[in-house]
């Protein structure tokens, strides 16, 4: 049985065909024209830490061999579409029986390994620059997750509470700028996942050990980021925010802290300066 | 001569239970395909529904469809449905169908093997489900990462119930292997050598070697995992070693995958040669291939780990084997567009979802060199650009490929055609509806959204969540036309014959459905088209057909 008449469904499917084909020439000229625009970006925001830039580059480049692939193959297949379909080989046209063609066949085995080759060793050498634990930090905080939120331990006294909520801004975490901050990360529940993408790539803080990473923010500022790995009813809710500021305003901030600890009665929230 | 007519004994099945006891007893591999075939559909609309639910919560910030708890469990049934249930599930079931055909053999190695193996199946699903009438099923994502699974912080049944169903699983999954395995090296028909193999037929052996090998560490994991929760074991608890889960894990998880795709690749080899009259490109390079593939998917498992602190030359070889698997898959690609090259390409509906399949999967692809690239890994790991790239593996892949091959095999095993109309429709709503749920789903990952937040506060996440949300129900809507054409076609479809599309493998040179004994005589086999070989040189036996117009 036919649920509509075929004749309807062909004038539907060109309509159509024109509709996505219009859209779709729009969205590729919107994501052209507008790529830091906030909603349809094709890469991620850029960074304000150094290893955040350059995982930013990686992204890069190797878009630019993936779009080259894509259009090639892509490209390819409308081509066997449009070229090769029954109705447009003449009549009586002879299919020629190829079985295969060793040289090509080489040829497309060589050329995907030569491409990830060059990809794994460029991404290789970015993560030994990057991803090692360093000892060169000016400072070290040691950041812990639980259920829903993240204690940030200056290791002299201050500890910033970081409560996760969803309806208000969460206590930032207040970095001063340029300079090289080493993470610790580890977890006294559940596995926690800290991410802010305007600085870096996420890290796990797992229980049970201890995970590193470092910032060096350019600017001061404020970045969002969000509890990354399930940890319960609550992820949603478990909000970062890091604020970078000027050497002399954080030991200022800092001061303050201090004073507030060493206080009789203590708070547990730091003021957001 | 005098006969003795011996009376007839008094059957069970002559009774009205008839229909019920040939589906609860039979060892048929057709209808115990049939029935696996069945029991996946049920499962991808309920893990559609589930996917409903999870769109309407995003589709705007600070929503409140379902509450936080309620949406980690629907979330992790949505993924353990869709992938253990719904795809691994309906290629077992295809396969256990086609495969005897394709090999010339009257049915499996261990017909009731494969009956207990399929029955184990609704048992599994069945425990997974009891999580939700027990105060709530799994909660942590289909992956169920330890430590949030342990009693410390999941004290409900749900998880137990979780681990038990995938123990059942993961028993049924090397059941189901090992009896293929069998049945494809001692059964094949005279003249089907290894050589001559159908691809669909290799495919199940390369899927079958790897489910054999990582059904076993899944099962382990499961193990540990209740021996932690009702022994009070430290494996994987806080006190523990929560990431060796993981490893046990990623183990099976990632040769899953293919095991999920291994046989689409080989269901797209099959179709392609049909729509092209070209013989397959390149077949001993899509064995290799294939084989390439099972080897590499166990030496990736870590690349789901890149964030949890290991040391970078390990993190630097799980990335190299991750991008090395590009080279196999890259290997087929070509292959199938060389087959179409120079062809004479009939777009059936069978034919325009294995397009959509080429034209998907290589944007899955292509995103997953980007997630196999550590640094960028530690941004896009566990946002939402993972779950396009998934989704565009799993559905843009395994699914389209799916649907191609029931558009492309349903006409032997009904004997009926699908709606070609409804098929067109069915094709273009999907195409259109998964790639605008999936595609700009990648933006979100860039911008920060982590996968399995229930909602969200950022304003700027809106309006692509909004469009993602508006497509996905145009995929549920296409779903729903398929649905409405595979019940409607059953019985009242247009009568197809023996061999609707010229195939090339014996499956087609049966009758349409095929008798219980597959085939009365094996047809010769000269090649791996042995039934174009017979086609075209004039042999082949015209079966009378079992349907016909009335």
């Amino acid at each position: 049985m036919r649920f509509l008449p075929p004749i309807y469904f062909h004038l539907v499917a060109r309509s159509a065909r024109a509709l996505i084909t219009t859209i779709g020439l729009a969205g590729l000229a919107f994501v052209l024209s507008s790529c830091d625009l906030g909603g349809l970006s094709p890469i991620f925001p850029e960074p304000v830490s150094p290893n955040g830039k350059d995982i930013y580059d990686t992204y890069f480049y190797i878009s630019l061999v993936a779009i080259a692939v894509f259009v090639g193959v892509e490209a390819s297949l409308l081509w066997v579409v449009i070229r090769y379909r029954r109705s447009r080989q003449p009549a009586g046209y002879v299919v020629p029986q190829v079985h295969g063609h060793a040289g090509l066949e080489i040829a497309w085995t060589l050329a995907p390994l030569i491409i990830v080759l060059a990809i794994a060793a460029y991404s290789f050498v970015e993560l030994q620059k990057n991803f090692q634990p360093i000892n060169n930090q000016e400072m070290t905080v040691k950041v812990s997750g639980h259920q829903f939120g993240w204690e940030y331990d200056y290791l002299n006294g201050v500890v910033v509470h970081q409560e996760g909520s969803l309806a208000a801004e969460v206590t930032p975490f207040v970095v001063p700028t340029n300079t090289l901050i080493k993470l610790q990360f580890d977890a006294n529940d559940v596995i926690h996942s800290w991410w802010v993408p305007s600085i870096s790539g996420k890290t796990d803080a797992v229980p049970g050990y201890d995970n590193f990473s470092w910032l060096k923010i350019d600017k001061p500022g404020k970045w969002r980021g969000e509890c990354a790995e399930l940890c319960g009813s609550g992820h949603a809710q478990m909000q970062i925010m890091v604020q970078a500021m000027d050497k002399a305003d954080f030991d200022a901030w800092m001061a303050k802290q201090k004073a507030a600890t060493t206080s009789p009665s203590p708070s547990p929230s730091p003021s957001p300066a | 001569m005098a006969t003795t007519v011996l009376p007839r004994p008094k059957q069970y099945d002559d009774t009205f239970f008839k229909p019920i006891s040939i589906w609860l007893t039979t060892t048929d591999h057709k209808l115990i395909g049939i029935m696996y075939m069945v029991t996946s559909i049920i499962s991808f609309v309920i893990g559609g529904i589930f996917a409903l639910i999870i769109r309407l919560q995003l589709s705007q910030p600070n929503l409140h469809i379902v509450d936080a708890e309620t949406y980690n469990q629907i979330i992790s049934a949505h993924g353990v449905t869709m992938i253990f249930f719904f795809v691994t599930i309906f290629v077992t079931g295809v396969a256990n169908y086609m495969v005897p055909l394709m090999i010339g053999a009257r049915d499996m190695a261990f017909p009731r093997v494969n009956l207990l193996g399929f029955w184990l199946i609704p048992v599994s699903i069945i425990l997974y489900y009891c999580g939700f009438f027990t105060g709530g099923s799994l909660n942590a994502g289909w992956t169920g990462y330890a430590p949030l699974t342990e009693k410390a912080f999941n004290h409900g049944l749900g998880v137990d119930f979780w681990a038990l169903s995938i123990m059942v699983w993961a028993i049924s999954g090397i059941m189901a292997s090992t009896n293929f395995l069998t049945t494809i090296v001692a059964l094949r028909a005279p003249g089907m050598r290894f050589s001559r193999l159908p691809l669909f037929v290799w495919a199940q052996i390369s899927t079958s070697i790897l489910l054999l090998i990582v059904g076993a560490p899944l099962a382990a994991a499961m193990i540990l995992l209740e021996f932690d929760r009702q022994l009070g074991t430290q494996f994987f608890t806080t006190q523990g070693r929560p990431v060796l889960y993981q490893h046990l894990f990623w183990f099976f998880g990632h040769p899953e995958v293919y095991v999920m795709i291994l046989p689409a690749f080989g269901l797209v080899s099959e179709i392609v040669p049909v729509f092209a009259r070209k013989p397959i490109f390149g077949y001993m390079s899509m064995v290799a291939a294939m084989f390439g593939i099972v080897f590499l998917s166990m030496t990736v498992w870590a690349h789901h780990m890149f964030t949890v602190g290991m040391n970078t030359y390990v993190e630097g070889f799980f990335m190299l084997m991750t991008m090395l698997i590009a080279v196999p898959t890259g290997i087929k690609f070509f292959n199938w567009i060389a087959t179409a090259w120079w062809g004479s390409v009939e777009f059936t509906v069978p034919m325009k979802f294995v397009f959509g399949f080429l034209a998907t999967f290589l944007i899955g692809g292509i995103t997953g060199i980007f997630l196999a690239s550590v640094p960028v890994d530690t941004q896009l790991h566990q946002s939402y650009y993972v779950v396009a790239h998934l989704h565009y593996v799993l559905f843009g892949g395994s699914v389209f490929a799916i649907l191609a091959g029931i558009y492309y095999w349903f006409p032997k095993i009904t004997g009926r055609l699908l709606n070609r109309t409804l098929g067109e429709w069915n094709f273009w709503t999907v195409f259109v509806g998964f790639n605008g749920t999936f595609l700009i789903m990648h933006t979100l990952g860039l911008e920060g959204m982590p996968r399995r937040i229930w909602t969200y506060a950022n304003p700027a996440w809106a309006t692509t969540n909004m469009i993602i949300t508006i497509s996905s129900f145009l995929i549920a809507f296409s779903i729903l036309l398929f649905l409405i054409n595979v019940v409607q076609s059953w019985n009242h479809g247009e009568i197809a014959g023996n061999d609707p599309w010229k195939g090339n493998t014996l499956e087609w040179a049966t009758t349409s459905p095929p008798p219980p004994y597959n085939f009365e005589r094996v047809p010769p086999v000269r090649s791996f088209m042995p039934v174009r070989d017979l086609r075209e040189a004039g042999e082949l036996v015209e079966q009378e057909p079992v349907l016909t117009a009335t």
